[in-house]
């Protein structure tokens, strides 16, 4: 880590007071801001989620309830299960695919090639559309009847399926459009990484005959891992938050087969508008967070050294 | 043919295949943007046909596109000037001093960016509802930098701790405040990197969706909000819709080219210096 400097200026001959205050000024209005912004709020919260209070009701005031809400959540809530077995789903399947396809096309574009220049943004593209934007693309595509992924299927041979409304084809469907937005992060990221590997271990696998496959596993794997941890870790958080595209895409249906947490959580504040209960379900969610959290930071800041 | 030569052929056609499959959706949506309401809903689809500008048109006579427009694009330009006129400075104190809480701000500061959008806002949204602030610009701006913020912070203190300190020491030895070390010296150096940091703040707040949905109204509405609005209505109005979805894209095709340099770093806020 590059060494601070200490707060006091040792050579200066301005008055010392004046610098003095420079990190308060400068620091001040963004903490100040912040605080403001995200602590009380989240402290009103945590105390609301120990409460029910349904805002849609406007005689109803707050009745505490202690911890009435999260066991309900954890022991009694059909709707909460299935939004974790949704979550996990939509975790597994795309997390997995954006890792392997990831690293497959990074490696796929890691050596010179005609054209670099062009293809990289292109791959960039997904990844900076409106998420929204990105939903309604493949919410587009997806049309049964005018679609092109069912046009396409049918250029085949093949029927396709109303995907986004059949039960046992929307959640894959959902995955299947996270891959195509995200795949490019994974990708752009092990790419940073093979770009910025040292020639000599390859120079000398290949003077001892080394097969590629060989060169694979030994060589790069070990030597890219901290990218790919990075970019697996950052994955896994963003899709354990991802909202957009499912809203845009099947609002958590048909029924509730892509009724993620995130789903879940704004189904009971926004459209039931339980609001203590909702409060109870994003700490859930912020409790699941913190804990990945804590991990993504070990593992940067060991590799920062 | 040498087992070379067809290795580079099998590449080959892999990128391109790769590069089809991304491009490819966006294309059919800028293609049905510019086709009449009869070739958009043609099947089998129609590749060749008359362009016509009359999509784009609808949205902003039809709707009030314009003012969506015009919301968001206030929402991003404030949100971005608001993070990088308090952030910078923060993130060079981070930077350049050794305090105590200095670990813990810091972790605190990544923790506000990593929190599911959806739990931060349940009490943000009773925040603005007592403030009167629900369905106005400023309230949003307000909310947006509790997650722009911490994202420039720490970009910023990246870019800060990547300057060598020597010439804001020789500054100060010859009579520089702190200020001025950082306004003249610090701040100036590390303006490329502030200026990719802003310009993912600008598109982060461009596309944001969650909040808006949230806290806006009609008035303060932004774009991903309205964009997808067209498909509540009556039946999706696929012509009208591609062409919002195209509108919506532009930042983003524009500023691509000049954070492609700055993309990972900002992707993986600071941990992997692309």
């Amino acid at each position: 880590m590059v060494p601070g400097v200490r707060a006091q200026p040792t050579l200066s001959t301005l008055s010392s007071k004046f610098d003095r205050s420079a990190p308060w000024v400068l620091l001040g209005p963004a903490v100040v801001l912040l605080v403001f912004l995200t602590v009380f709020p989240f402290i009103y919260s945590l105390w609301l989620s120990f409460n029910e209070w349904n805002l849609a009701d406007r005689t109803a005031t707050w009745t505490f309830v202690g911890l009435k809400n999260y066991i309900t959540i954890l022991t009694n809530d059909p709707f909460f299960t299935s939004a974790v077995k949704a979550t996990f789903i939509f975790l597994a399947g795309a997390v997995t695919f954006e890792m392997i396809l990831g690293v497959a096309i990074a490696l796929l574009l890691s050596r010179e090639f005609r054209g670099q220049g062009l293809v990289r943004p292109i791959v960039m593209l997904p990844l900076m559309t409106t998420p929204v934007a990105v939903g309604l693309i493949w919410r587009f595509m997806y049309n049964p009847d005018r679609g092109m992924v069912n046009y396409l299927l049918s250029l085949i041979g093949i029927t396709g399926p109303d995907w986004l409304g059949r039960p046992q084809t929307a959640m894959p469907a959902v995955i299947f459009a996270d891959i195509w937005e995200w795949t490019p992060f994974v990708a752009l990221i092990v790419l940073a990484a093979l770009q910025a590997l040292p020639s000599e271990p390859y120079e000398a696998a290949l003077i001892d005959g080394a097969s590629s496959w060989q060169v694979f596993r030994y060589i790069t794997v070990p030597l890219i891992l901290p990218a790919l941890l990075v970019a697996f870790l950052i994955r896994l958080m963003d899709a354990f938050k991802t909202f957009d595209l499912i809203y845009v895409l099947t609002l958590g249906g048909p029924g509730v087969t892509t009724q993620t947490m995130s789903l879940y959580t704004y189904k009971y504040g926004f459209k039931f508008f339980k609001m203590g209960y909702a409060s109870a379900l994003a700490y859930i969610m912020v409790f699941i967070m913190i804990v990945v959290a804590n991990v993504f930071i070990f593992v940067t800041r060991r590799e920062k050294r | 043919m040498t087992r070379r030569q067809r290795q580079k052929i099998i590449r080959a056609i892999l990128i391109i295949l790769v590069a089809v499959f991304f491009i490819f959706p966006i294309i059919m949506i800028f293609l049905t943007s510019i086709k009449t309401r009869v070739d958009a809903l043609a099947v089998p689809p129609v590749w060749i046909f008359k362009p016509t500008l009359e999509n784009y048109m609808g949205i902003f006579q039809l709707y009030d596109f314009s003012q969506y427009f015009l919301n968001s694009t206030i929402a991003a330009i404030a949100s971005t000037v608001v993070a990088v006129v308090l952030g910078a400075p923060a993130a060079y104190v981070l930077a350049r001093y050794n305090f105590r809480a200095k670990s813990n701000l810091a972790f605190w500061i990544l923790s506000l960016r990593m929190t599911p959008a959806i739990a931060a806002i349940i009490p943000l949204f009773i925040l603005l509802r007592t403030f009167r602030l629900l369905d106005t610009l400023e309230g949003l701006i307000l909310v947006y930098s509790t997650f722009n913020l911490p994202f420039m912070i720490w970009m910023m203190r990246g870019f800060f701790e990547d300057l060598p300190i020597e010439l804001e020491e020789s500054a100060m030895v010859d009579g520089c405040s702190r200020y001025g070390a950082f306004l003249r010296i610090a701040l100036v150096l590390a303006s490329p990197g502030l200026a990719a940091a802003a310009i993912f703040t600008f598109l982060f707040t461009w596309n944001e969706f969650l909040f808006a949905l949230i806290l806006t109204g009609t008035r303060a509405r932004t774009m991903p909000v309205a964009v997808q609005l067209f498909m509540r209505e009556t039946g999706i109005d696929w012509g009208h819709m591609c062409a919002a979805a195209v509108v919506m894209m532009i930042p983003m095709l524009v500023f691509t080219m000049f954070i492609q340099k700055y993309l990972v770093r900002g992707l993986t806020l600071g941990a992997i210096k692309g």
